[in-house]
């Protein structure tokens, strides 16, 4: 677009604010990366710590444990990336700065969810608690991005969330968190991933808009 | 009677930048550069004329040494463009 002085006609203008528009709207698109990762470590450590109620290896929440080291590192990472680097995307959407404020208020929540476990809600009871935290988030995700895999996997996570509410073996609870993790975060996230993927994919092909 | 089509705006470029810089919160120098296929110094200037519209907001800062440039669109950007696609409209419509 060198030529700026050049007659526009009317035709032209929509064309140009139609095909900004597209162009902005792709920024919005998430790589679904951070669900995966997310997904995959929560569904691991609910495994592993059914696998370890049967074989006694650790104490009951080992696997928990380190997961909450592992957020613990990935969060300090984020934060030093944020207010010490200044690290700053080359484009901020509303989106985005969205899902940053919820980001916080989730891990708050999970947080409050963690306390309430350990001072007297007890770990069967909490975790459905926890799988009801999760489809609450993968709706508004879903709903800001016009994700549709999101908007169904929330409902789906609430219904394990609500199965596991009546139940009172920590393993079946476990087993329910798996399965909502599974289609909650790491089936949409695959898929997020792969949309992601052909758009970059088709836009690199393209060249710039 | 046609509402004159704002001038600031109805440019090429300039109206490439407020149509991407009005679908984000704001961006950096180097993206709009980028998804606007625009060489650096065609951008600058047109960026230039749209700060002293104030139409877009400029803030220029250093990052590593580089100069980073980011912009963003004001109340007032919002409204010119608002009023320019509706003028946009007004004329499509007649030309039917």
């Amino acid at each position: 677009m060198d030529d700026n002085e050049k007659e526009l006609s009317q035709e032209e203008s929509l064309m140009i604010i139609q095909q900004m528009i597209n162009t902005a709207k792709k920024e919005q698109k998430d790589d679904g990366r951070g669900w995966i990762i997310w997904g995959w470590m929560l569904f691991v450590a609910s495994i592993l710590t059914v696998i370890n109620l049967h074989y006694k290896w650790f104490n009951l929440f080992f696997f928990w444990n380190i997961l909450g080291v592992f957020t613990l590192i990935f969060l300090s990472v984020d934060l030093v990336k944020a207010f010490v680097i200044k690290d700053k995307a080359r484009v901020k959407t509303y989106t985005k700065s969205l899902f940053d404020k919820l980001n916080a208020g989730f891990f708050i929540c999970i947080m409050f969810n963690i306390l309430a476990i350990n001072l007297g809600v007890g770990p069967v009871k909490g975790f459905a608690l926890l799988i009801g935290l999760y489809g609450f988030w993968i709706l508004i995700y879903g709903t800001a991005l016009d994700f549709k895999p999101s908007v169904i996997a929330s409902f789906i996570t609430w219904t394990f969330g609500f199965i596991a509410l009546f139940q009172t073996d920590f393993e079946v609870v476990m087993l329910l968190h798996a399965g909502a993790v599974l289609v909650g975060y790491i089936i949409p996230g695959h898929i997020a991933n792969r949309e992601f993927k052909k758009i970059t994919g088709r836009k690199l092909k393209q060249g710039s808009v | 009677m046609f509402k004159e089509l704002d001038p600031i705006l109805h440019s090429q470029l300039r109206l490439a930048v407020m149509s991407l810089l009005m679908s984000v919160k704001e961006a950096e120098f180097t993206f709009i550069r980028e998804k606007t296929n625009s060489s650096a110094g065609n951008l600058s200037v047109q960026v230039q004329k749209l700060k002293e519209a104030g139409y877009i907001e400029v803030n220029k800062q250093f990052k590593d040494n580089y100069p980073q440039t980011t912009c963003k669109v004001t109340a007032k950007g919002i409204e010119a463009f608002e009023n320019y696609v509706k003028a946009l409209q007004d004329y499509l419509q007649v030309g039917k």
